[in-house]
Order: C-alpha cells, then structure tokens, then sequence
C-alpha cells in the first residue's frame, strides 16, 4: 500500500518512517524513529530527488510506483550518498533502467565506492550553478560541502521553490502522518528532536552550514518549501528553523541556562551535583538542567550543550583521570566543535583527586572559547557541611557570568 | 709564526697595567662593597684616549687595533673586572654597531664623541621576555612622521643610567619575529627615557648596571641604524665582536685571581713549606696556567682575525666561552688555595671568583656559545625555520587578570572607577587588618617598589595600607637595597608569597620575580607611572600615574575611621576574563572537515608550526584528504 503526500502541485512525498531502527548511524537512540524522504516530481520528465535506506525500500517503491502509476522513471537526482538515503538507488535503477542519474563529480566517486551497478545509465556530473531543465520545472543545484558529507549538494527548484535541501533541515523523529511544519507543534514537539540531530550529525560543521547559509541568503525569498531528507517539510516561519541554525552553526547558545553533567559511581558527586543545583534555583536561577553521564546519551548531552550558555561538570577521579564517561563527554563536545561556552567545574576523589585539573585542561586546551571560571567545588570523597561557602562561591560565579 | 705579542702591544700593557694598579686596584674592594661606578676612573681613561682605541683616529679614536683593546679590558678585569666591562660594554656594545653600521651623520654626531670617551655608550636587546631568544623582543618603535616612538623596557644594561648613547633595538614590524626588529640611538635625557631599577649585583659591583624604560619616546627617523628589520642581524655582529671583549675580561679575572693566590701560596706556610710547593697546591698552579695560556691564545687569535677582517664569530664565541669557564675554574680554585681567608670579604680572590661568574652569562651564556659554535660547524638543522608568525597566546605570569587600565578622566575620577570596582567585587573597607600582618596570612597588602622614590614617601604607603585596611609590602629591592621594610616584607618567588585577596602594587614594575608571588592574588591593583610597566599586563585594575597624586587619593577614597577587626578572611572572587578567540585563523577543509592549525602546522608536509594558512605553499594539500588550497574556508 502506498504512502504518499502531496508537498505542492506535481511534486510529492514519497519516503518512509522507521521504528524499528534503535540507534541512527548505530550510536544515536531514535525512541522516536526517523523518517527517510524521497521526493517525486511530475514534470515533462519524471524526476525523483534522493531515495531512503534498505529499511524504507518496500514502502517507497509502492510509492515511487503509485505515483508513476505507469509511467517510466526519467531522472534521480542524488543530493547525497549516505547509504541512509541512497541504499534503495539500485532498487530504483534495476526497475527503471532508463533512468538518468544526477550528481556532483564526488558523489558519483562514492556510488563507485559503495558498488552501485549504473552501467546503461546515463551520469550527468553537475557542479555548483549549473542548471537542468525538466520541462516546466527549472532546478539548480548548489554545492554544501561537509553538509554532512563533501560530495553533498542541495537543489532548488527555481519553478516551484522547493529546496532539496539533503541532511541540511534535517530532524529525528518519524513523520507518522505529519508532512509540514505547521501540522505539529514544532517548539514543543519537534525542536529538541531536530537539535539532538543537527548537533551531533552535523555539529562539527558549523562553518560550512554557514557557508550554506550564506550562499542560500540571496535566494531565500524564492524558497518556498524546504525538503529535508529527514523529519518535517517547512512551508512557513522559516525564519524560525533559520534563526535556530544560526546559533548552532555559530556555536552560540540558544538560551542563558545551565546544565549539570556528573559523574558520580556512589552518589557522592551527584549529591554535589544536587547541591549547586539547589543552590543555583536559591539564586533565582531558573533554566537549570541536570544529567547523570552514565546513564544518559552523550547525543542528548550533546544537544544540551549546544543550547544553554552554562554547563557546571562534576566528576568524581577514576584510576586517576576523569570518570570515563565523562571523558567520552568531553571528547565528543570537542569533536562536535562545542565553543563559546562557560564551564564550572566540580572535581571529587578519595586519594588522589585529579578530575577538575584534568578536565580544566580539556576544556582549555583541547576545546576552542572554552572560559572556565575560577571557583571549583572540590568534593574529598562527600560533601562536607563546611563546604557550603565553597557551593556559595561556585552558584554566585555561575549567577554572575550569566547575568553578565 | 711566534704566537706573541709585538713589542708595541707589550708596551701598551705595560702602560695600562700601571695605570689599573695605581688608579684602580686600591679601591676596587671599596667599588664592590659600595657599588660605586668610578666615574673619575672613565674620564682619566678617555684623557688617556683609551675609551676608542679600536677606532679610526678620524673617528676620535685611537687608531690602535682590536689586540690592544682586548689587552685593555684584560687589563683591567686583572685589578677590577666592573672596570673592564664598562669599557668592553661602551667599546664593542655601545660604540661598535654606530661605527659598524652608522651613516657617516650618525657617526660625527655619536661615534667621535663615544669614541673620544666624552660620552659613554651602552647597548639595550635584553627584555624579560627576550634573552638568549631576541624573538621575543616587545619594545616597539611605531613611526610617526618624522619619528619613532619607543615604548618598553630594557633589563640588566651594562652601563645603563651613566651611559649617555643607547643603541637600542625593537619591534618595527609584529608578528614576523627576529625579522621585524630594528636598531635605533638613542640619547639619555630625551622625554620619556627613564631607568628603573639598579640592579644590586653578585659581582662587577663597580659597573653600573640598570633598566631602561622607554614610555613614548620620541626618537628622530635619522636614528635609526641601519635599515629597518635589520636590527637582529646588527645585534648578532655587535655581540660576536662583544664576545672578545668579555673573553679579556674574562682572562683579566683568571691572570688577576692566579697571580694572587699564586703569591699567597709561595708565603703560606704549612707542613714546614710554602703550600705552593705542597703537589696539591702546585698542580692546581699549573692547571690555572696551563688554562689561563690557552685562554689568551683563543682571545688573542679571535681579536686578530677581526682586526684582519676575517670571519671570527665562531673563534669569538669559542674564546668567550673557554676563557669564561676558565676564569670560574680559577677563581675559584684561588679561593681554595686562599683557604678560609679567601672567603672573607676583602680578599680580591673572593670579589674576583664573584666577578667571573657573570662572565659564562651575559652577552650570551655559554650554553648559547655552544649553539653558535655548533651553529657554524653543522649549519642549521635539517627541519625548516618556523615562519615564527603565529603564537597561541598565552596568559601574564599572574595568569588570566582582567587588565583593566583606568586612564579616562582626572586622578580622582580613575581613583574613583578603581574604588568603585573594588567595591562591587565585594571588598568591605570598614574591616582591616594590623598593618604588620604577615604577608602570607595578610588578606590585603600595599606594596610599595622603587618607583615610591624617598623614603619619606612611605607615608604614602602606610597611610593608604591603614585606609584600606591592609598589612604592608614591597618589592624586594624596598627591602633589600633600600631598606625601607624589613626583609620579611618583601613579596616574590624569593620573598613571601601573598596568598590573600588584594594586592596593591604601587610603584612596583612587575619584575618576573615580583610576580611569581602574587599570583594567587584574587585582584591584583597597579599603580605606576609607567604604562608599559609588565604588572599592567598582570594585574586586574590599573591607574597609570604618579604613585605621590594617586596614593593619597586612594587613601582618601578608602578611609573609614578606625578599621574594625576582619572578620576570617573570605576569599574574593577572581573573575577570569571571557576567553577570546584566537587572533588566527583556522581553516577548514572542504573535503573532509580537517582544520588546519598554524599555531601546529602540517608535520606530514613539512609545514613548521607557525605558519599562518596564507603562507601554506600554492601546492600545499589537505593531509587528510588531498583538497587543495583554495577548497578551505575560515572555521
């Protein structure tokens, strides 16, 4: 049975939602799925913009073949190679062997690589404002380099003012029905999902999502629908989803608010974590957010970081380092680009305590704009009652400098 | 070939050597203990026209060659080595770079009198940040029309303060390294041109040794020597020749210290003989000769080849470190022959192992000798020089400090901005503590350097350390030299630490050593006049301005009454500044996302770390994944 929905005239959605799949790239928790799109466009030619992933296959080749509903298949475009888009290509090509494919030289370079079969079928190589006509439909294709692979490319249809817009725009979460923006609500459904996606798939690349932004900017009032390869189509408030994009490609938070991360393997560091919490809400801080590290997901620890300005790490020593968990933390915040960011720390151990030089190091060195503030709660095993001005000390520089 | 000296050298030493034991050895212990610059001394010198005797007569100087000068500095250093190094240091330091690499205006104007000994010259390179390694230089020469303006300071001039032409290098392009420094004279008594500290010195306690600030000194564009960015390669030529002139000093030191324990071991009897004749004793005299031979021949030979115009650097650096080492070794096993009375004050054996040490240090250690001398044997190292241009920043010694400099406004309006932010800080002036607090327990502390001047000016400071409630410090030579606290109130590596809240530091630079003891302070507060001081770069409030107008206005604005009893202290915050973004740029690829980091470079192709992105080679390539050049953007 086909699922099909209709973005505007002659062009639809002809993608699938995946449940079943626990951990996108298999290491982000999806408790929500995802959704994989494809997009058919009617035209003199029949033009289908990227596929979806082995799992979506069956779903989207009903689909592909209802809204066809006969008629040969002319072109795919790829925007982008990553097997969870493009895995069902040959699918597409075994059935429709007159297909022609369009890409960028790179992406064409990766179809070799995964083996795709596309002998007999002709390769258009398209390169940054090269333009192809489908009949009444103009498109134009736009290079975004690390957005989020280097071969990829988005495609605007300068007729209807759809922008295919690869993983750019993308968000978790599976449609169940939805299409468009408007028909959820976004800010408090959706948003949390998109950022969890955005920043750990694409965090890395902030400059070249604001290359992308910079280059879309002189023909942002000729889109009209931008269609992601996951998650909803936007039809309307794009200055919403631009402004969100803004800060995270920028690396500037979203709010003033604080998260705490601990450590802790017996509760002593989370009752020290609870503590400057408590101490933060006395201080009429409200936005305040708090995560175990072992038992939370680094991708939402992730997405945490890269919306509140403030985050206060407490860890507890472990064989002389930082609690491995919390490690894994800071090495993922490094590699995602996290920056521009103020960080307290909270260190405890029963011997030797290291973790708040070490982490302070980390944080220093080895991550860019990191300002790390003076006042440290250092915890010998458990909080003791005399340690309360030192608590004092820590809420008041976190109050100040987010006040400030 | 005879490998000695001609007749007419031999007379010229016999001459000086007359002169050094009647005008200069009776008072040579007096010069030491009193660190007396004997003035009179030079200016019977320069009538005896030996103050340029390496230089051309039409120059004002004597005509004689380098031998003879290096004779006249060994000669010296044999009765008093402070003597000798300001002759070696206004010869081959001050003199030499303006005869080397002056126009012919700039040596009538400052070569014939330096030359004639009219005036003294000296030679500024040496910064706190800039020793062995010139890179680091930080004084800076901005042109301005007509003129540069100077603005730095100098550490540890021989000659600095009586000296009247400074030949002195700085920054005329940032950011390039040794490449960007230039050379420039400059006159004592031009406006802005100050000395700070007189260094109060182990040994050649007779030469006068100083630090020269410059604060926006005017210096006329026909002083600079030479062309601009030229400056490093001047200073290197000017110390290779300095180098023969501490290698005489040096050899005068061991022939003085081996002569006078040699005498004393052929009187002191023990065991029935003189212990010269004991083989423990004798050995040593003949290992001291044996030293003292060598040494001269590597000094004289070094001389001679300059004088013939060959290269000498290396012969140069070669004799500077031999006859320096020597002239430790010797001192030193003098002393020991000397036994308990070569320890005492007044024996010239224990000035003179004193004097020898500074020797294997200035004017290049002898750890640097050894890179120059390796330097000319192998060339440079395989690897390619750093393009120098890109440095992670790093933070003042005190660590990360908010640097906030009030200049806006009258005296009393940055007083007030100061008590102001003290204030919202959280610092309470009704509470104190007794102004003889121990530093290391005080919570608050005045501190007062050399730029408080007369002792009376201590007013000052114990009136504005009652007002804000504060036990009293000082820099160490306040202390030391001056002695206007006890020595236990001094604060430095070497001093007391201060671990308390704040630190108000008046009148004090911020030597290195200085700042090393404040750097737990939770707010450092500065007050000089000098606003290229280091503790301005060091501290988190400052008022640039004289510490007698400023100090009794912070005192005003501070008083309370009677101060009551601090309560335990609380420690105040130290606010960290925002940190920056790098002042370069990464790059990354288009290609893989790999970024390119100059302050590391690219090892994998050779890429010194340093470089900056722009200066990568045309066919430079992303090491990760082969994308050219142009395929980077900004990060």
């Amino acid at each position: 049975m086909h699922i099909v929905r209709k973005v505007t005239d002659n062009l639809y959605w002809i993608g699938a939602n995946d449940h079943r799949l626990t951990l996108f790239e298999n290491i982000h928790p999806i408790p929500e799925g995802v959704s994989y799109n494809s997009y058919l466009l009617l035209d003199k030619k029949a033009v289908m913009f990227d596929t979806v992933d082995w799992d979506g296959c069956r779903q989207m080749m009903e689909n592909l073949e209802f809204v066809l509903d006969g008629r040969e298949l002319d072109t795919v475009v790829v925007n982008h190679w990553e097997p969870d888009h493009a895995a069902s290509l040959q699918v597409v090509l075994n059935r429709y062997p007159k297909a022609e494919i369009i890409s960028t030289e790179k992406g064409f370079m990766l179809m070799k690589q995964f083996g795709f079969h596309a002998d007999g079928h002709k390769t258009i190589t398209v390169k940054e404002g090269d333009k192809t006509c489908f009949g009444e439909h103009t498109v134009t294709y736009l290079e975004a380099p690390m957005v989020h692979w280097p071969e990829a490319m988005v495609t605007l249809d300068l007729t209807n003012g759809a922008l295919f817009s690869a993983d750019a725009f993308g968000s978790f979460k599976a449609l169940d029905g939805k299409l468009f923006n408007d028909e959820v609500d976004y800010d408090r459904d959706w948003i949390d999902s998109n950022r969890r996606y955005l920043t750990n798939i694409v965090g890395k690349y902030g400059p070249h999502i604001r290359k992308l932004l910079n280059k879309a900017a002189p023909v942002l009032d000729q889109i009209k629908f931008i269609c992601p390869l996951h998650g909803l189509v936007w039809r309307n408030n794009l200055d919403y989803l631009l402004d969100k994009y803004t800060h995270w490609a920028s690396y500037e938070p979203e709010v003033k608010g604080v998260m705490i991360v601990y450590a802790s393997m017996y509760g002593n560091t989370e009752q020290a974590a609870q503590a400057i919490a408590a101490k933060l809400a006395e201080e009429g801080i409200r936005n305040v957010s708090l995560f175990d590290v072992s038992s939370t997901h680094v991708s939402y620890l992730i997405a945490e970081v890269f919306r509140v300005s403030h985050v206060i790490l407490a860890s507890c020593t472990y064989n002389l380092g930082i609690f491995p968990p919390m490690l894994n933390f800071l090495e993922d915040m490094k590699a995602l680009n996290v920056q521009n960011r103020v960080f307290a720390l909270i260190e405890n151990g029963s011997w030797a305590i290291r973790s708040g030089d070490l982490m302070y190091r980390f944080l220093d060195e080895e991550m860019k704009t990191i300002t790390v503030l003076n006042e440290r709660v250092t915890v010998a095993s458990h909080l003791g009652e005399n340690q309360e001005e030192d608590l004092g000390l820590l809420a008041d520089a976190v109050a100040d400098s987010l006040r400030g | 070939m005879q490998f000695k000296c001609t007749e007419t050298h031999e007379k010229f030493r016999e001459e000086i050597r007359a002169f050094a034991e009647a005008e200069i050895k009776p008072y040579a212990f007096q010069w030491d203990r009193e660190n007396h610059f004997p003035g009179d001394v030079v200016r019977r010198m320069a009538d005896n026209g030996w103050m340029g005797l390496p230089y051309p007569v039409k120059y004002g100087g004597a005509g004689k060659d380098i031998l003879t000068y290096s004779i006249a500095v060994e000669e010296l250093a044999r009765v008093d080595a402070g003597t000798a190094v300001i002759l070696s240091a206004h010869v081959s330091l001050g003199s030499w770079p303006i005869y080397a690499f002056g126009t012919e205006e700039q040596k009538m104007k400052y070569l014939v009198p330096l030359a004639k000994g009219e005036k003294l010259g000296a030679f500024g390179l040496t910064e706190s940040n800039a020793g062995s390694d010139a890179g680091g230089t930080e004084t800076t020469a901005v042109r301005d029309g007509d003129f540069y303006i100077l603005n730095g300071e100098k550490i540890f001039i021989t000659n600095g303060g009586e000296a009247d032409t400074y030949v002195i290098f700085a920054v005329t392009t940032p950011g390039i390294g040794t490449k960007g420094i230039s050379a420039f004279i400059v006159e004592k008594g031009w406006e802005g041109f100050t000395f700070g500290d007189h260094y109060d010195k182990m040994g050649i306690r007779s030469s006068a040794t100083a630090q020269l600030i410059f604060q926006d000194v005017k210096v006329p564009k026909e002083n600079l020597l030479g062309k601009e960015g030229a400056g490093f390669r001047i200073a290197m030529a000017t110390l290779d020749g300095g180098r023969i002139g501490i290698a005489s000093q040096a050899l005068g030191i061991a022939q003085g210290a081996y002569e006078s324990c040699m005498n004393y071991a052929k009187e002191r009897v023990q065991f029935h003989k003189p212990i010269a004749f004991q083989q423990a004793i004798g050995f040593k005299i003949a290992d001291m000769a044996t030293r003292i031979r060598a040494a001269r021949m590597l000094v004289y030979s070094a001389a001679e080849l300059k004088q013939n115009g060959e290269p000498y650097g290396m012969e140069a650096a070669m004799a500077k470190q031999y006859a320096s080492d020597a002239a430790v070794r010797i001192s030193e096993e003098a002393v020991q022959i000397y036994g308990g009375n070569g320890y005492l004050r007044g024996m010239d054996v224990e000035r003179m192992y004193r004097d020898a040490k500074i020797t294997q240090i200035y004017e290049g250690t002898n750890e640097i000798m050894r890179v120059v001398i390796s330097g000319h044997l192998l060339g440079k190292p395989p690897k390619k020089e750093s393009a120098g241009a890109v440095q992670a920043e790093s933070a003042g010694i005190t660590g990360p400090r908010k640097k906030q400099i009030f200049k806006k406004g009258t005296a009393q309006e940055r007083v007030d901005a100061l008590v102001e932010n003290l204030k919202a800080d959280g610092y309470d002036f009704t509470v104190g503590i007794p102004a003889d607090t121990p530093i290391s327990k005080a919570e608050r502390v005045v501190s007062a350097g050399r730029g408080i001047g007369d002792k009376g000016n201590m007013k000052l400071i114990r009136d504005l350390a009652e007002a804000a409630g504060a036990a009293i410090g000082s820099s160490r030579p306040v202390a030391e030299t001056l002695q206007y606290v006890p020595m236990d109130r001094y604060v430095g590596m070497s001093g007391q630490k201060f671990r308390g809240n704040l630190y108000i530091a008046c009148g004090i630079s911020g030597a290195v050593q200085h700042l090393k003891g404040i750097i737990d302070a939770s707010t450092i507060v500065a007050v000089n006049n000098n606003a290229n001081a280091p503790i301005f770069k060091n501290c988190d409030y400052g008022i640039v301005g004289d510490v007698k107008e400023i100090l009794p206005l912070l005192a005003k604005a501070l008083d309370t009454g009677a101060k009551k009893p601090a309560p335990p202290m609380k420690r105040i915050r130290r606010a960290e500044p925002k940190k920056e973004k790098p002042s370069y740029k990464m790059m990354v690829c288009d290609g893989c996302g790999y970024e390119y980091d100059p302050v590391k470079g690219d090892p994998s192709a050779d890429i010194a770390p340093g470089t900056p992105f722009e200066k990568l080679p045309d066919d430079w390539v992303c090491p990760e994944c082969a994308e050219p050049k142009a395929h980077f953007q900004e990060a």
